[in-house]
């Protein structure tokens, strides 16, 4: 089981990932190439999938009250 | 920029401003409030977002202008143009008898089950050439399969002008064989001049079109 401060870093490390995913994905929604449409689907797609992974993880791994 | 777009890169935005705040701060997220918001911001939001992004990007991914916004693909959006009535494209296009918007796509696409994800996955490749691979002369891009008449039936079946067409009707076994694909609309000689880039120079096109 994780420490309460392991579990804060995997949050601060999910929510890196879908911070710059999401602006990516802004940006590719601005600029409207065919090129910026593999960046969406890429690179921030691929950003999100990993924050949204990180970030249950770090769910189920927090230790509750009383373990 | 359509104000869609508009809303979802403001959502967007501000869901990646909340998720910001929470990754600088994740101490917030130990609280049962904190859980909750965190929950929403880093679970439920990317994901709305995402799929909406992505709502909006297929979307785009079918206009004409995306379609003709890679050098490659020139000559076919000028074929669209051309004023000649057996000119299957350019008669499609300038008639409206397929979205002017979404004139490639409409042709292009397989009305199937998962035919629309299947030729966005060309698409994607198509991507992929053009700007990792080496991309083929214009005159020397072929479909991947043979154009099926299931998509020009999605609009002309049942239409007057089809069901009841002189040549259509000429043999009474012409109809059921272009129904069932044995006959085709394109290669079998009647309307095969489809996108004929090879002869665009000296063409003679619709000037407002244009």
């Amino acid at each position: 089981m994780l420490s309460r401060s392991q579990s804060e870093e995997r949050i601060r490390f999910a929510g890196i990932c879908l911070a710059v995913g999401l602006l990516i994905e802004a940006l590719c929604l601005i600029w409207a190439t065919p090129i910026a449409f593999i960046m969406f689907v890429a690179i921030g797609g691929l950003l999100i999938f990993v924050g949204l992974l990180v970030y249950l993880y770090s769910v189920v791994s927090t230790p509750v009250a009383g373990d | 920029m359509p104000s869609a777009t508009i809303l979802i890169v403001c959502l967007v935005l501000f869901s990646a401003v909340v998720i910001g705040i929470l990754a600088a701060r994740p101490g917030f997220t130990a609280g049962r409030g904190g859980k909750i918001l965190a929950f929403i911001a880093m679970f439920c939001l990317p994901i709305f977002c995402g799929l909406l992004g992505f709502s909006s990007e297929m979307q785009r991914s079918k206009t004409t202008a995306f379609c003709l916004s890679c050098h490659t693909m020139e000559d076919y959006g000028k074929s669209l143009l051309v004023d000649d009535p057996t000119h299957l494209p350019a008669s499609h296009y300038q008639n409206h008898r397929v979205p002017v918007d979404q004139a490639c796509y409409s042709c292009h696409t397989q009305y199937a089950m998962f035919g629309g994800l299947k030729v966005k996955a060309y698409g994607l490749k198509h991507v992929f050439i053009y700007y990792l691979g080496t991309p083929p002369a214009p005159q020397d891009i072929k479909l991947y399969e043979p154009y099926n008449n299931r998509e020009c039936l999605h609009c002309h079946l049942g239409a007057r002008s089809f069901e009841e067409g002189v040549v259509h009707n000429a043999d009474p076994a012409t109809l059921p064989a272009i129904k069932s694909n044995q006959l085709s609309c394109l290669s079998s000689g009647c309307h095969d001049t489809a996108h004929d880039i090879a002869h665009l120079k000296g063409a003679k096109f619709w000037e407002k079109g244009s």
